[in-house]
């Protein structure tokens, strides 16, 4: 027997899965540890062990692949707990970091304060050189002014140094020598270069993702690698492999590198599970939304392609670095109704959190969550609530909702109750549209994958709102992210910044880069213990219209680039810019920016049944009695049948109304939807064309 | 709240956000497709939706100034093409005499129809590279009257029934300096204008127009009733103010007045006394003038209250035509956006900082620092302009909270976004060889001002600048204590001797490749007692360099003592209590008269030049 283990440490839980070699799956969810995050870890390991019938030194020695999703460096951002930082910027230009981009989002707040500089100013020093957009020294790196930088960071107690200087993304040679020099006056101290962790033209957004990087470092380090100890002296016979921003996994040494690579990883996991689930409806277009506690996250996969956003920030610190472009809004379970000053019903973006949590839990909350409209419309059992482990108060759901919004609003319970879900919904139909309609892309053909605790209970509505025929509720819907982590392909990113034109092609110059960056790509991906036959590597360009301001990224055909090739590039930007905006211009000039190679590591995946071939039959086994729910279009409260998700036999069908009540989530099957298991406890939810 | 037969405060709650949505829509076309960096990188540009009457009922707030007036554009286009309005028409104007702002900002309007009738209109107001003014620059202080300002754009159809006008868009192109650019960002403004229509016809096929009307009603009313509430709660008063701005006639400064009367749930600003119109393009449009006088307001209310007619109009704005608050036609506005706008917001803000204080900031950097730099790039022959905003100034401290760097201007509050350093070098022929926060530069108080920057760039061959400031020796104000910021200005180091040759308001300036141009904004006003900034605060902004120990000292009253900076909290506690009690009663506002920030007494030095344009006569 062997295993794939998926560790995903979220706010409230740490997520495990075990994927054995058919497929079947073991979720477990453990209570993080937010001071020693590795405890969860520890001990959910060792209760999988247990789970499983080993003892933790067999389990860990059958484990195959063990992918992790780290918060170490997104929390050590958040709570301002990294290292002290010191930044070494060219001479003249020693604000880069505080200047930003020049943009203040909330301007009709004049009391709203700037984000904190992760460096303030007088850990920040200049050196004197400067490198020209072309790469060509126009002024040497001043070793004195370096020596005295070094010995200002040294008074300063910095434990941890970035470089970012102008244009070293062309030419890296003043970085690595400012390095060298502060090896020698700051023995031990990390120092990362911009030009490694994001050599790309723009300095704030490098100099920010050096920073961050530079802040992480050592806490990340310290984490991966004792707990990489832990597991191989334990049994573990292969290297931790660490999620990554980009939806890919690497090595520690490798993610060590670009530190800020782990930010934000663990929604990034959610796509691949989607790609692995989505198999069982036969769907590449999918759409994944995972609704918990406080956020809704949602991530438009077209064509088995996972977006990536360049944009992606953390408290409004760009990481610079490519990663799995999710959209976030505060949405979700705890989101708390209000009334605002002008009398119009609001709900989230801020959250109960998990204490007090709803009203219905009991737990001292007195304001009124989506929860507590779920639990008084019927759709939330207060018995059969996480699989019965924890009991539901309607009562105080109720004298929530009333008091808050209700009474307010001069409209009765159940109306506010109702109102509550429908402004959380249309808030949710919005967030779905950012990452379609309002990129031109139609909704209706996809699959909605509905994760997280919340998600079954609203993706019917949401996908009858979007016009979206069929929903899949996964077995693994509470724990997308770290199963995502099991089916994760092994993914490296390299990027060289290299300008050239359709005109003026550097065929020769553009050659060369690319093939010193897929040597890199295939070493390291050798370096995870991949075979050159589960190896694939792509390549791209930034490119735009000369003249113009923002980049696409195109594809870059294999091979040595001919005149063919190049062709293919300038043909394929005329038609991404079509698709995107409606409108090229065949007879301009196309410019590139830089270069991309994407290096994958293929995992090899089980293969799913499809659910829509089994044939259906009644899921009478299943039905566990009835409770009165609230449907509007059946004008109030109507009896509707409840079943329980564990009883499902492959094919079991369900048409709606009705309730099926699992131990990690609860879906509502609206009037007119039809519910089918697989019998493993994975529904599809479809929604009769209009 | 109150709910009407039609619509239920579920369905309302759900069509504001659709509304705002469908406005951000707009946004992000327009912004991914543009081709200048103006639009594309500052996104200097705003999208609205109006109802069928010309009045806002959802915008994405973009620029204040743009979003504070443009219904007055859509009021001249409703009375204009009364009768003959179809379904595909764009509606474009750039004219500030028919209700735009200036002649740098184009605007575009759609309507919207649903079942043959018409219910909204979807806007975009976008600024533009160039206009076709006799010299590359959308705003020229040496203009003399609109006809020297550029090409005037009367509201004209620039699609008819859906189809395009490439006669009247020709005209256009052919008038103006980079027309494969300005019609690459024409078609991302149309684009976005026309993209709103299509996704509220598709909400009124959904709802119905009946709801959507309703809607209207009720989102004006909601966003008026809540800044009733907001005016309400405000002691009511007449308060006065004066502000005085850079430029004036014979050497002295023009004084802006401001009278603010709060008066139960409204507030009306009126700007009468104000000095004359000026023989400069650096007049207020009256859009300018109803957008300046409002927007303060709306920065001191809930910054959560949507800004619809309902908001926008608690504000009545007044100033007596032929002054420099209100030009009378034909004379010149095309800076009017920033000048007078900045220091006529100013003088509103010293009216309302009295009587609500702890809302109000202290005045934030006036437009400066912004040269528009052109020439003939000798490597390809391409005639080349770039407008890098990197310089602007910094915003007003606030209570609770330091000024934010490069506010840049009142028009924007922070909006613009500004290019970075290796994206301009890549583009343009020219080195930045500094761009760093100017010391002592912030007004001082318990909360700082955002400080200024020193912006250096040297270009590689011939080019020619061209420039307009305000706020540089009038500096922004200080409030309840705090100082002013300490002003700036621009000069250009000369030939191999370095010759520093300085500027005023207004330059037109050759500069000879390898020469610098210098620049240096003002930082923001500080706000509140020096004496209660907390030492350690002081301390560290010494440590960072934003001011010198000396500083510390003698505004502060922190002591220091060793190389390290120690606090020294005896000699701290003495410094502030003799402050403390020598001083003048801390004044609601600082400077009190005009000309006072010395900026340019400090700076130069002997063998200095200063070039004498004299204000809004250019060459």
């Amino acid at each position: 027997m062997s295993y794939r283990v998926g560790v995903d440490i979220g706010g409230t839980f740490t997520d495990l899965v075990v994927t054995r070699e058919d497929g079947s799956t073991l979720l477990w969810k453990e209570e993080t540890t937010p001071d020693r995050p590795e405890r969860a870890v520890q001990t959910g390991l060792e209760r999988v062990a247990e789970l499983l019938e080993h003892d933790l030194g067999s389990f860990l020695s059958n484990v195959t692949l063990l992918v992790h999703g780290s918060t170490v460096a997104t929390n050590m951002v958040v709570q301002r707990s990294g290292s002290t930082v010191g930044l070494v910027c060219t001479r003249g230009f020693r604000d880069i970091l505080y200047f930003r981009d020049g943009f203040k989002w909330d301007r009709f707040n004049p009391r709203l304060p700037r984000p904190d500089d992760l460096v303030p100013r007088r850990r920040r020093v200049a050196v004197a050189e400067r490198t020209s957009a072309h790469g060509s020294v126009l002024q040497p790196l001043d070793e004195g002014s370096v020596r005295r930088a070094a010995a200002t960071l040294k008074q300063e107690g910095v434990d941890a140094v970035a470089v970012a200087l102008l244009w070293a993304h062309a030419n890296p040679a003043h970085e690595q020598g400012v390095r060298e020099l502060l090896r020698q006056e700051l023995p031990g101290v990390p120092v990362l270069l911009s030009s490694e962790v994001l050599p790309e033209l723009g300095e704030w957004v490098r100099s920010s993702a050096t920073v961050l990087s530079a802040f992480v470092y050592a806490g990340s380090r310290d984490y991966l690698e004792q707990l990489q100890q832990w597991l191989s002296t334990r049994g573990l016979r292969t290297g931790l492999l660490v999620m990554q921003v980009n939806g890919g996994c690497a090595s520690v040494e490798q993610t060590l590198r670009v530190p800020v690579s782990t930010i934000h990883s663990g929604p990034a996991a959610a796509p691949a599970a989607a790609l692995q689930v989505g198999k069982r409806a036969a769907a590449r277009d999918m759409i994944t939304i995972d609704m918990g506690g406080t956020s809704f996250d949602v991530c438009l996969i077209g064509d088995g392609e996972v977006p990536r956003s360049r944009t992606i920030e953390i408290q409004h610190q760009p990481i610079g670095i490519p990663g799995v472009e999710i959209h976030s809004i505060g949405a979700g379970g705890g989101s708390l109704a209000w009334i605002d000053t002008g009398g119009a019903l609001r709900v989230g973006p801020q959250s109960a959190g998990a204490r007090p949590g709803p009203a219905a839990y009991g737990q001292g909350g007195e304001r009124p969550t989506v929860t507590d409209a779920n639990v008084v419309l019927g759709y939330l059992s207060p018995d059969a609530f996480l699989g019965g482990r924890r009991q539901l108060r309607s009562d105080l759901a109720a004298d929530a909702i009333r008091q808050h919004v209700a009474e307010p609003l001069g409209v009765e319970l159940v109306a506010a109750a109702a109102g509550m879900i429908r402004v959380i919904n249309q808030n949710m139909v919005d967030a779905i549209g950012v990452v379609s309609v309002e990129r031109g892309i139609d909704p209706r053909p996809f699959l909605l994958v509905a994760g997280g605790g919340a998600g079954a209970l609203h993706a019917g509505r949401l996908a009858a709102e979007l016009g979206i025929t069929r929903v899949l509720v996964p077995a693994e819907a509470g724990t997308l992210s770290a199963f995502g982590m099991t089916v994760s392909n092994v993914r490296h990113d390299y990027a060289a910044a290299h300008h050239a034109t359709s005109l003026d092609p550097q065929r020769e110059a553009v050659n060369a880069l690319l093939g010193k960056l897929e040597r890199r790509a295939r070493v390291d991906l050798v370096q995870n213990g991949f075979s050159a036959v589960d190896v694939v590597v792509q390549r791209f360009v930034d490119a735009r219209y000369v003249g113009q301001v923002h980049e696409l990224t195109v594809p870059v055909p294999p091979g040595p680039l001919g005149r063919e090739e190049l062709d293919a590039i300038v043909g394929a930007f005329h038609r991404l810019h079509e698709e995107r905006y409606g409108w090229s211009a065949q007879d301009r000039g196309v410019e590139y920016l830089h270069w991309r190679v994407t290096g994958t590591g293929l995992i090899r995946t089980p293969v799913e049944p499809l659910i829509d071939e089994l044939a259906p039959t009644p899921a009478d086994a299943a039905a566990t009695g009835s409770r009165p729910a609230w449907f509007d279009e059946l004008g109030g409260f109507v009896e509707t049948a409840t079943y329980a998700a564990d009883r499902f036999a492959a094919g079991g069908e369900v048409h709606g109304p009705a309730l099926v009540d699992g131990a990690t989530m609860t879906i509502v099957v609206f009037p007119g939807q039809r519910l089918l298991a697989d019998g493993r406890g994975s529904f599809l939810l479809e929604t009769p064309t209009p | 709240m109150e709910t009407s037969a039609q619509i239920d405060p579920i369905t309302f709650s759900v069509l504001l956000n659709r509304l705002n949505s469908i406005a951000t829509e707009m946004t992000v076309a327009l912004a991914n497709t543009a081709s200048s960096a103006l639009l594309a990188l500052t996104h200097d540009f705003s999208c609205c939706v109006y109802d069928a009457r010309g009045r806002q009922v959802a915008m994405k707030d973009a620029l204040p100034i743009h979003t504070n007036s443009m219904h007055l554009f859509i009021e001249r286009i409703v009375s204009r093409y009364v009768g003959d309005v179809r379904e595909g028409d764009v509606i474009a104007c750039n004219d500030p005499y028919s209700g735009n702002t200036h002649i740098g900002d184009l605007a575009t309007a759609a309507p919207v129809f649903h079942e043959g009738e018409l219910l909204f209109w979807t806007a975009v107001r976008a600024h533009q590279l160039d206009v076709g003014a006799p010299v590359p620059t959308s705003g020229w202080a040496a203009a003399q009257d609109v006809w020297q300002e550029g090409l005037i754009i009367p509201p004209v159809k620039l699609y008819e029934g859906g189809k395009a006008r490439r006669d009247v868009i020709e005209l256009y192109l052919a008038n103006v300096r980079w027309p494969a650019m300005l019609e690459g960002d024409l078609m991302a403004q149309l684009g976005a204008t026309r993209i709103g229509a299509q996704k509220l016809q598709a909400l009124a096929e959904r709802y119905g127009a009946g709801t959507l009307r309703e809607f209207c009603e009720e989102a004006i009313e909601y966003a008026a009733r809540r800044a009733s509430a907001e005016i309400r709660a405000m002691p009511d008063g007449v308060y006065e103010s004066e502000a005085w701005y850079d430029f004036g006639s014979d050497g002295q400064p023009t004084t802006i007045r401001c009278t603010l009367t709060i008066h139960d749930d409204t507030i009306s600003v009126d700007f009468s006394g104000s000095d004359p119109q000026l023989q400069a393009g650096v007049n207020a449009s009256y859009a300018v003038m109803q957008a300046a006088g409002g927007i303060p307001v709306m920065m001191a209310i809930d910054s959560d209250i949507p800004h619809n007619e309902g908001c926008l109009r608690r504000v009545g704005v007044s100033a007596p035509a032929g002054t420099v608050c209100n030009a009378s036609y034909p004379v010149a506005t095309s800076l009017a956006t920033v000048l007078p706008a900045d220091v006529m917001q100013e003088a509103v803000t010293k009216a309302l900082a009295q009587a609500v204080p702890e809302r109000v900031p202290a005045g934030n950097a006036h437009w400066s620092n912004v040269p528009m730099i052109s020439g003939v790039d000798p490597a390809d022959g391409g005639f080349w302009g770039h407008q890098p905003l990197n310089g602007g100034g910094g915003g007003g401290a606030a209570q609770g909270t330091d000024g934010w760097p490069l506010i840049s201007t009142n028009a924007a509050w922070g909006a613009l976004h500004v290019g970075s350093v290796e994206h301009t070098e890549m583009l343009y022929p020219l080195r930045v060889e500094q761009w760093e926060l100017e010391p002592e530069s912030m007004g001082l108080g318990q909360w700082i001002g955002g400080p200024g920057v020193r912006f250096v760039i040297r270009p590689f061959h011939d080019v020619d600048v061209i420039y307009a400031s305000d706020g540089l020796i009038n500096p922004p104000c200080g409030l309840f204590g705090g100082s002013p910021g300490a002003g700036g200005g621009s000069y250009v180091v000369r030939g191999e001797a370095g010759r520093r040759q300085f500027f005023g308001p207004e330059a037109y300036a050759r500069i000879r490749a390898g020469e610098l141009w210098v620049g240096i904004s003002s930082g923001g006003g500080g706000y509140g007692d020096p004496l209660q900034r907390s030492p350690e605060r002081v301390r560290e902004d010494v440590l960072d360099g934003l001011y010198s120990a000396e500083t510390a000292h003698l505004f502060f009253g922190v002591v220091f003592a060793g190389a390290k900076l120690e606090l020294d909290r005896v000699a701290t506690e003495e410094a502030r209590r003799r402050l403390a009690a020598c001083r003048e009663p801390l004044s609601l506002s600082l400077p009190t008269r005009p000309s006072a920030s010395g900026w340019l007494e400090r700076t130069m030095q002997p063998g200095d030049e200063q070039v004498d344009v004299p204000p809004g006569r250019g060459l």
